[in-house]
């Protein structure tokens, strides 16, 4: 055995953790090395030194934290330990999904097609129970009216993006889109020849409860269906009792012409008088709904508000806009309700505010053939 | 150490039967050698503190699971010595190194003063070489010369090899040897 072989051996040595050959060997060869039993001796020594090194001690009350710490938590606070711990990390996470989940559920609604009506919503009361009660009299009789105001609601509902993301349920989209192509087809030939228009409408008006049976697919978009069923019904029947009493007046002064609906509820009329006077049952020869908001709306500040009237009809006849009606409102405001055709609007919008001050409510971007105006004039 | 054992086993029955004082006794019987271990490997007062805590929670909720094939010493300190492994080796540290003074300090002596200025200086340096040895020699240093393990249980608790132990005990001590010349004879 070598001095180096003898010096592995030391810590099994000083342990006497070596097999009886192997200890055997590294005595005989400390017998005869003087170096290796002095280097062993230092082993020893250090050893020793180790394991003289006094033991540490727990602080105090640390039995009386290990056994607080081991006592079973209560299961809400378990619940909020899992929720909210590590809450550097997890209080950010579960903000920012607030946060997400609110910017979905905006763009949810905003996307609803309950919002494509939204210019009546934003009206005030007394000028949107107007808008649906409105039936004009130089065309109410007969179901042109109501057919072109079907073709009104069905343009709208082509019109925003939105509604196609709503409606992508495979089959059922084919479907509807094959109704909304022959929807516009039949627009175009209709505003080439207007007469052949109400033949062609009754389709058309009843397009939208079919689709409303198609989107209940899922249960969000049968909610929705169910709600414009609902509203649909409920205008209808305003507009069926509007329609006939517009006809009655139409057939008892057929050249009332502008003058005024004196039997339309005033603009001070709270939207439930008008509810109950629309109340009847809906007429079956417009089942479907014509519902069709004013595309553009505001009010007409000014000084007279008879010569403004007067002015505002004169610039009708010039562009040929009919005026449907104008109603008297309680005391101070006047309501005309005009139909035009879209390029002769920039041209009454400029003389309109050679008449007063001009405060659009509604005016969208984009304008329909016919633009239906409503004009609140006041002083 | 058959009293220990035979003592240990009842404990270990009494933890199994669900004895709502048996843990409590663990925790008395063992605190400072499960500490003191963790505190020489870790050498942070309160993250060893930490870590001894979280070796008898750890005990209390795998009772069921030891099988009594070893002592009961042995599994906390294998518990210990893999918990506080783990912890260097995986860079979990929270918490800084303190110095040797702090476990010179928490050693248990009761000397005279004059003495004590000696001990306290032989015992900063042995704190201090031993804290400069490698985790894996540290760890059989302390299990063997500080804890008294013997060379099969020091294997169990690291399920190493016996000759891995035995030849990192030596190169440790060899370390030692170096680092504390000055104070042997």
């Amino acid at each position: 055995m070598t001095c180096h072989d003898a010096r592995e051996q030391f810590s099994a040595l000083v342990d006497d953790a070596l097999a009886p050959g192997e200890r055997a060997a590294a005595e005989a060869h400390l017998a005869t090395c003087a170096e290796c039993r002095r280097e062993l001796q230092r082993f020893r020594d250090t050893v020793a030194m180790v394991r003289a090194v006094g033991p540490l001690r727990a602080p105090a009350g640390f039995v009386d934290r290990v056994l607080e710490a081991a006592r079973p938590v209560p299961w809400y606070r378990r619940v909020v330990r899992s929720l909210f711990l590590p809450w550097p990390i997890k209080l950010p996470i579960e903000a920012a999904a607030i946060v997400l989940v609110g910017i979905g559920v905006a763009l949810v609604y905003r996307a609803t097609p309950v919002q494509r009506f939204s210019p009546v919503e934003s009206l005030a009361p007394p000028m949107r129970d107007r808008f649906e009660g409105a039936v004009p009299p130089g065309s109410a009789p007969g179901p042109a009216r109501e057919a072109e105001l079907a073709r009104e609601y069905s343009a709208r509902r082509e019109l925003p993006s939105g509604t196609r993301e709503l409606d992508k349920t495979g089959e059922m989209n084919k479907a509807k889109d094959h109704a909304e192509a022959s929807a516009k087809s039949r627009d175009a030939k209709e505003a080439a020849d207007p007469s052949k228009a109400p033949a062609q409408a009754p389709p058309a008006v009843a397009a939208p409860p079919a689709d409303a049976v198609q989107q209940s697919a899922t249960l969000s978009r049968d909610r929705d269906a169910q709600k414009r069923q609902e509203r649909r019904e409920k205008l209808e029947a305003q507009l069926a009792d509007k329609g006939d009493a517009a006809r009655a007046e139409a057939e008892r002064a057929p050249s009332a012409g502008t003058e005024y609906l004196q039997r339309a509820p005033t603009l001070a009329a709270p939207r439930s008088q008008v509810d109950a006077a629309g109340a009847k049952p809906a007429s079956p020869s417009i089942t479907g709904s014509a519902f069709a908001p004013p595309a553009v709306s505001g009010r007409l500040t000014v000084a007279d508000r008879e010569a403004a009237l007067r002015g505002v009809a004169e610039l009708a006849t010039r562009l040929g806009a009919e005026t449907y009606r104008t109603d008297s409102a309680a005391a101070e405001d006047q309501l005309v309700e005009l139909m035009m055709p879209r390029e002769v609007y920039p041209e009454f919008i400029r003389e309109l505010a050679r008449l007063g001050r001009w405060q659009p409510i509604n005016e969208p971007a984009e304008l329909p053939a016919r633009v239906r105006v409503v004009l609140q004039i006041t002083r | 150490m058959e009293g220990r054992t035979d003592d240990d086993a009842y404990l270990v029955d009494r933890l199994r039967r669900g004895d709502s004082r048996a843990f409590e006794d663990l925790v008395i019987a063992y605190q400072h050698r499960v500490f003191g271990v963790a505190l020489r490997m870790l050498g942070n007062r309160a993250e060893a503190e930490e870590l001894a805590q979280e070796v008898f929670l750890r005990v209390h909720r795998a009772i069921g699971e030891f099988r009594g094939e070893a002592k009961l010493s042995t599994w906390l300190y294998a518990i210990t010595s893999r918990l506080c492994l783990n912890r260097l080796t995986t860079g979990e540290r929270r918490m800084a190194r303190q110095g040797e003074e702090i476990l010179t300090r928490l050693a248990s002596r009761e000397v005279g003063p004059a003495e004590e200025m000696e001990r306290t200086e032989l015992e900063t340096a042995l704190h201090r070489a031993i804290a400069d040895l490698s985790e894996e020699r540290r760890i059989v240093i302390v299990l063997r010369d500080l804890e008294g393990l013997s060379y099969e249980e020091i294997a169990a608790a690291l399920e190493l090899e016996l000759g891995t132990v035995r030849s990192r005990l030596h190169r440790a001590r060899m370390d030692l040897r170096d680092k504390l010349e000055r104070f042997l004879p």
